[in-house]
């Protein structure tokens, strides 16, 4: 990890964890940080306004809807963390994360703030263990969805792999941003921060 | 120009179905593949789709290999990787609707099945188990880049980096009748301004480094052959 990376991820230890079937009308804290919001219909639409809802007929939205917690997480918060199987997809509402992977030798990464993005699904449906870090840079807004839930709506719907595809292209890309925007690091040897996504 | 491969035109008689992680799909799939699919055949060096481009469908690589080659934020051109036969390429780009990531060029004459992104997509919709093999071939093309990733950031020096990517192919052995015992030949069809792309320098310093491994006897060179003579020295050099 490099001096970037440890000085920002040193800031919290806060690991993200949700509980399910929660009352969820009323914002509460939680013991590491998080706060849960009211699910309203602005933050419904927004929910829906992700790379993998977006290609799911209603049916299956509504569906992966009740399980669905949606809150803020702090600066620093480990969304997904190599080597530990994820508990639940992550989709991104808002907010600033460093994608990174751990090396030997530091760390590569890459900041990522686009709305809609997915994280956890090519653990999830490889069964593999992540091989990358997913770290809040700052307070996010995020939606988590166990992965038990996901998993048996994808069996029972083998149709869903086609929204599966569309998350595992854009995970496919920000491997590609991370070897191309760190390229100069890997070939002279030099320390760098994150770079910008494109 | 004669192609020394056999053209395969019937996708349900492809004798190579089976070991490709896309291609093995139930009978009537693979109706519906022939029946949107284009065959082409390539020479080497031909480009089958731009960086940047817009996508307009996914290549299925029969029979050859091409490179993936991007630019980085310097402005160099640096390889991804090499896809082999039974990749698909340009899936992402097919899937996302999003530009091509990578510029894809064949290495050597090659084969592959053209398959436009509106039938892809109602191909992938239409049965389920290609989402599955989509979704598969995505998954192991993301570990390919994490270890990708890995690999160059680890390497220090040019050496260790060359030695790396040699015992790399060296995983894809030619099978050679005449070959020694305990030397393992290669087919390497990239050029030395290639090479350097892949693991980032000069051809100046790949030409310097190869012919360092040459006096060493750790390889031998003879056209597109490389032969590792001294794997275990070659392994030395390896320090991650």
């Amino acid at each position: 990890m490099d001096d970037y990376q440890s000085s920002r991820a040193g800031k919290s230890g806060n690991h993200l964890t949700v509980t399910n079937g929660g009352d969820c009308r009323h914002s509460t804290s939680l013991s590491n940080g998080s706060i849960k919001q009211p699910m309203n219909s602005t933050t419904a639409n927004a929910a829906a306004a992700n790379e993998l809802y977006e290609m799911l007929s209603p049916e299956l939205r509504a569906k992966l809807a009740s399980s669905e917690q949606r809150m803020i997480v702090p600066e620093g918060t480990p969304l997904i963390q190599q080597g530990v199987p994820p508990e639940n997809l992550v989709i991104m509402h808002s907010g600033k994360v460093a994608v990174s992977l751990n090396c030997m030798s530091g760390s590569a990464s890459l900041e990522y703030s686009e709305p809609g993005k997915v994280f956890g699904m090519r653990a999830l449906v490889s069964g593999e263990l992540p091989e990358i870090n997913v770290t809040c840079l700052e307070p996010c807004s995020i939606t988590t969805l166990p992965r038990t839930d996901f998993v048996a709506l994808l069996e029972s719907n083998p149709a869903i792999y086609f929204a599966v595809a569309k998350v595992l292209s854009t995970d496919l890309k920000i491997a590609d941003r991370i070897l191309r925007n760190n390229s100069r690091r890997f070939f002279c040897g030099s320390r760098s921060r994150p770079a910008k996504s494109n | 120009m004669a192609y020394h491969f056999q053209i395969i035109e019937d996708c349900l008689k492809c004798a190579f179905r089976e070991q490709s992680l896309f291609c093995d799909l139930p009978r009537e799939a693979l109706i519906r593949l022939q029946q949107i699919k284009a065959t082409s055949v390539y020479p080497k060096g031909a480009l089958l789709c731009l960086e940047g481009q817009s996508p307009r469908g996914i290549f299925i690589l029969c029979t050859g290999r091409a490179k993936l080659s991007t630019t980085s934020s310097e402005g160099k051109s640096m390889i991804l990787r090499v896809a082999e036969p039974g990749e698909v390429l340009g899936l992402t780009a097919a899937v996302a609707n999003s530009p091509y990531e990578a510029t894809v060029e064949t290495l050597e004459p090659s084969q592959a099945n053209f398959i436009a992104q509106a039938d892809f997509v109602r191909f992938l919709q239409e049965f389920p188990d290609v989402g599955l093999k989509v979704a598969k071939q995505l998954t192991h093309n993301c570990k390919c880049a994490y270890d990708e990733i890995r690999s160059l950031g680890l390497s220090n020096s040019v050496p260790e980096k060359l030695a790396k990517l040699i015992l790399r192919w060296a995983e894809h052995p030619l099978e050679l009748s005449s070959k020694k015992p305990n030397e393992t030949a290669l087919r390497v069809t990239l050029t030395q301004e290639e090479i350097a792309q892949f693991i980032g320098t000069s051809r100046e310093t790949v030409s310097r480094v190869l012919t360092s491994f040459r006096r060493k006897g750790l390889i031998r060179v003879k056209g597109a052959t490389w032969t590792i003579t001294n794997r275990r020295a070659l392994e030395n050099l390896v320090t991650t």
